[in-house]
């Protein structure tokens, strides 16, 4: 019991150990709360950039590979619920006619010099809708100059001129509305004589309205139009061509065996075929943002070992203080286990109190980070966190049971290591001399 | 002659300095009876403290015997030496050795609660307390539980620490110049309490010190000189 005893009164008789529990809350507060936004900001971008892509994806076909076999080929595996073709393209767009706005001096320049590159997918809307989510990018459009006219077919073959969907982001920069009219150029090489040879296509376009998704970085590379207008100008005489492929799947759950067995079903008539989930297709992108995580821990952890240090000094301070009580204690019938263990309590008892405070602290703000925000936004007109950029509607936040269990287990490990030290010292100290000398 | 409750047998010990040992006790024999109090003299250096650290445990001899009521029990376990000191022996310096975080009373539990574990604490605490406060008073210390060492003089501190010494009912108390520190007559005061409790309670006491008068009055004197007990 005098172990438990003197760590107490030790400890509240040194209001300086409030520093080094101080620390270890702010320590453990910053690694659960910047933590816990950023795996919720993770797994936001997360579900935006799923939504933003097909579940399976079907790609590296050979030019010309047509859709029909491969149609039915994908069909014969049970996981899968639905395809759509897609013929994938790059080109330049160039708007010639902003109805509703100003026209800008530069329009009738030939240079082109305000093209803007744009990823082009060559879509089916009828095979397209049960695919992807489409029909929701379109619906999730509000403002009525920027719409799709008919959500249910939003690039109809009878119009006069074919349709292009592009990202909202986009025509608000490039200042159009639904109804502009825009060029595209293309360019793809042809075998001229034996010789490869570059060609370019031209074709003038009507914006059929605009789609968003949530994914910003899909919003700003692509635009959509009808593949047939697409093959006309790339794949003349070619067939029903297609260079993409996106699948809906019965059970997303099981992409990755799915993925599999698509690509070993597909590799025989198509060598070289790519089959990605939407995961692996987004990749880069996805890890990038979870590298961004690791160094904020890393950062975050670097307060952890400071914190660790002010404990260590602290009781440090206090050990070379008490060295005087240990003949007393071992002439009362203390061992040098004992010694250790009253220290090893003073310091293990700062951390779990910091440790716990933390938590709290933490897990309280994350809470209510969000009121906070409103508050801050509405008192001072500062805003914490800009949502809208990511189109969060407010600041997410994921407290993840295991991670504040290894930010204990760090905070506990640490804290050993904070109190082991001087403790050992206490431990080895002769309580001879303390006795002795005065 | 009854058996002693704590004795010496042919006690050496040395300290070792710069590869040169210095004997300190040199071939030591002593012995404490039931109910005696020992008084034990000796010029400065002659070796009394150090004999009293190796009677009490706190420092093995390099040669030669501790026994309790008849045991040896210099080579027990470290624990078990631990053990015997809180249960068996208790200690008065000449500097007190109070814990200054702690109150008058709170340092004589402490000095009841070195085995006791957290839990059997809890149940043991109201009759440990209670005889804390008894001790308290009986070395007139009454009033001055919740005083913090720094709040009490010499003698008063030297008061509490003979209290801690009682608590856990030892056979042997091992007082070393337990009024070296004291004007003459807070030393007095001291004094009497511990031939005091000496009668009434029938502890054995080996007292250190260097006052001739004092040890007139106990049963039996032994003389140090050099790290030797003189006839
Ligand atoms: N740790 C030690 N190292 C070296 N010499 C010591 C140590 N402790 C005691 N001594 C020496 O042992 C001798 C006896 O000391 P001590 O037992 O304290 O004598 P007394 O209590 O009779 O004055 C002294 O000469 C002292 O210097
Ligand atoms: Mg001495």
């Amino acid at each position: 019991m005098y172990r438990l005893f003197l760590a107490l009164h030790y400890l509240l008789s040194r209001p300086i150990h409030l520093l080094g529990m101080g620390g270890v809350m702010l320590g453990v507060w910053a690694l659960i709360l910047v933590v816990s936004i950023f795996s919720g900001f993770l797994r936001e971008v997360r579900a935006h950039v799923q939504s933003a892509t097909s579940d399976l994806t079907v790609f590296r076909l050979r030019w010309p590979t047509t859709y029909r076999g491969l149609e039915q080929r994908l069909a014969e595996d049970a996981n899968v619920a639905a395809t759509a073709p897609r013929l994938v393209w790059y080109g330049l767009l160039h708007p010639i006619e902003r109805p509703g706005a100003a026209p800008a001096p530069q329009e009738d320049l030939p240079t082109r010099a305000d093209a803007r590159f744009v990823s082009l997918i060559g879509i089916d809307p009828a095979s397209e809708r049960p695919v992807s989510g489409i029909e929701r990018w379109l619906g999730d459009v509000t403002e009525p100059r920027l719409r799709v006219a008919q959500p249910a077919d939003p690039l109809p073959r009878n119009a006069e001129l074919p349709g292009i969907l592009l990202s909202r982001t986009r025509m608000q920069r490039e200042n159009l509305v639904a109804g502009a009219r825009v060029r595209l150029t293309l360019a793809r090489m042809n075998a001229v004589n034996g010789e490869q040879q570059l060609h370019f296509l031209d074709r003038e376009f009507q914006v059929a309205g605009a789609f968003t998704t949530k994914h910003v970085g899909f919003d700003e590379s692509n635009a959509f139009v009808p593949i047939d207008t697409l093959r006309a100008m790339l794949a003349e005489g070619e067939g029903a061509v297609v260079n993409e492929v996106a699948v809906r799947l019965v059970d997303p759950a099981d992409a990755r065996a799915t993925v599999e067995r698509v690509r070993r079903a597909l590799l025989r008539d198509h060598p070289g075929v790519m089959v990605m989930t939407w995961e692996q297709r987004n990749e880069i992108y996805l890890q990038a943002i979870g590298h961004q995580g690791s160094i904020m821990k890393l950062i975050l952890f670097v307060i952890m070992v400071v914190a660790t240090f002010l404990v260590f000094a602290t009781l440090s301070m206090m050990v070379v203080e008490k060295t005087r009580d240990i003949g007393i204690l071992t002439a009362m019938g203390a061992t040098p286990a004992g010694v250790l263990q009253v220290f090893l309590t003073c310091g293990l008892a700062v951390t779990t109190v910091g440790t716990v405070l933390g938590i709290l602290a933490g897990c309280l703000s994350a809470f209510y980070l969000d009121a906070f925000r409103s508050w801050m936004k509405a008192a001072f007109g500062i805003d914490l966190f800009p949502t809208s950029v990511y189109h969060l509607e407010r600041v997410p936040y994921d407290l993840d049971p295991l991670w504040i269990a290894q930010v204990v287990g760090a905070s506990l490990v640490l804290g050993l290591l904070a109190a082991g030290i001087p403790a050992w010292r206490a431990a080895r100290h002769d309580p001879l001399r303390s006795l002795r000398y005065e | 002659m009854t058996q002693p409750v704590l004795s010496a047998e042919k006690v050496v010990k040395g300290y070792t300095l710069g590869g040169e040992t210095i004997p300190v006790l040199r071939g030591v024999d002593f012995q404490v009876h039931a109910g005696e109090m020992v008084a034990l003299l000796g010029a400065s250096g002659a070796g009394k403290s150090t004999l009293l650290h190796v009677l009490g445990l706190l420092d093995p001899p390099d040669s030669g015997r501790i026994l309790l009521a008849g045991q040896p029990v210099h080579d027990l376990p470290i624990r078990e030496r631990a053990a015997i000191r809180h249960r068996q022996i208790g200690f008065v310096f000449q500097f007190y050795h109070l814990i200054p975080e702690l109150t008058a009373l709170q340092n004589v539990l402490l000095g009841r609660m070195m085995l006791t574990r957290p839990l059997a604490w809890l149940r043991e605490r109201r009759a440990a307390r209670a005889r804390a406060v008894q001790l308290l008073e009986s070395v007139g210390l009454g009033k001055r539980l919740r005083h913090r060492p720094a709040q009490l003089s010499g003698g008063e501190r030297q008061r509490v620490a003979i209290a801690r010494a009682l608590i856990a009912r030892p056979r042997v108390i091992l007082a070393d110049e337990p009024t070296g520190n004291l004007d003459s007559h807070t030393a007095a005061e001291v004094l009497e309490i511990l031939f005091r409790i000496h009668r009434e309670e029938g502890i054995s006491f080996v007292l250190v010190t260097h006052n001739a008068e004092l040890a007139a009055r106990c049963h039996r004197i032994v003389r140090m000189k050099d790290g030797l007990v003189l006839g």
